[in-house]
């Protein structure tokens, strides 16, 4: 470049990073601007519940009791859905949830870190013993979901799944107790 | 060095092209724009990839959180 004064050669290189700095800071601007949008007007955001339990004794009683496990509606129509993941299984091994409903996911832990997503939805958290891992949607369409461990826990890990069945109104009808299985098929 | 051993002059492949200053320059000012334009590039399908799943693939998922 020896016909081009070292000055104004400087001035290019800072014109030309300024014009990156511009566009990045555009980007970034339109990234946080999408997060924030999301968020507030439709409800999308990171699951994040921070909400103790004690993992060596959440079978014996409590929210985490066996019979307490699966799909509950309550007097004021809110459906919950409770399951145990541990080494290799999540219990229930199927979870009947109702469609175009909101529904709260929640799970625990007695053992090690394990991790789920639900296939074909923004579910996806872990589930960390000690821990309630919380997460709230609403399945757009009914079907069976498939719903794998994504953490990896142990030699079983690979069969460690589960199924989200997700029922359509007229089929998602809750006992006298308020609570409801998957539907044998 | 043996005489048995040839020089590296004596492949064309070895020997320094003929440098003409003025196409030097010219090439030294175009080599940073291309630069700019091949970065400019990937970085724009780079973002490009990540609007299209953010927009065709997670926000039709619907509502978590």
């Amino acid at each position: 470049m020896s016909d081009i004064h070292p000055e104004m050669q400087e001035r290019w290189i800072l014109r030309t990073e300024l014009l990156w700095a511009f566009g990045v800071g555009v980007f970034i601007a339109a990234a946080l601007g999408m997060i924030l949008f999301t968020a507030l007007k439709m409800s999308i955001n990171p699951p994040s519940n921070v909400e103790r339990i004690d993992p060596k004794t959440l079978h014996l009683s409590g929210e985490f009791a066996e019979h307490n496990l699966g799909t509950t509606v309550g007097s004021d129509g809110s459906v919950t859905v409770r399951a145990i993941a541990t080494q290799f299984m999540f219990v229930p091994r199927c979870l009947a949830v109702p469609a175009k409903r909101l529904v709260t996911l929640r799970f625990a832990s007695p053992d090690v870190i394990h991790g789920l997503l639900i296939t074909g939805t923004n579910v996806n958290t872990m589930v960390v013993p000690g821990f309630v891992a919380q997460v709230h949607t609403e399945f757009t369409s009914s079907g069976d979901l498939l719903m794998p461990c994504h953490e990896y826990c142990g030699l079983g890990h690979s069969e460690m799944w589960a199924t989200v069945q997700v029922l359509p109104d007229d089929q998602f009808k809750p006992g006298p107790d308020g609570r409801i299985a998957c539907a044998q098929r | 060095m043996h005489s048995d051993q040839p020089s590296a002059a004596d492949s064309p492949l070895e020997v320094a092209d003929d440098v003409d200053e003025a196409a030097l320059a010219g090439a030294m000012r175009l080599v940073p724009l291309g630069a700019a334009v091949l970065a400019g590039t990937m970085v724009a399908l780079l973002v490009a990839g990540y609007l299209l799943i953010y927009i065709l693939v997670f926000i039709p998922r619907g509502t978590v959180g």
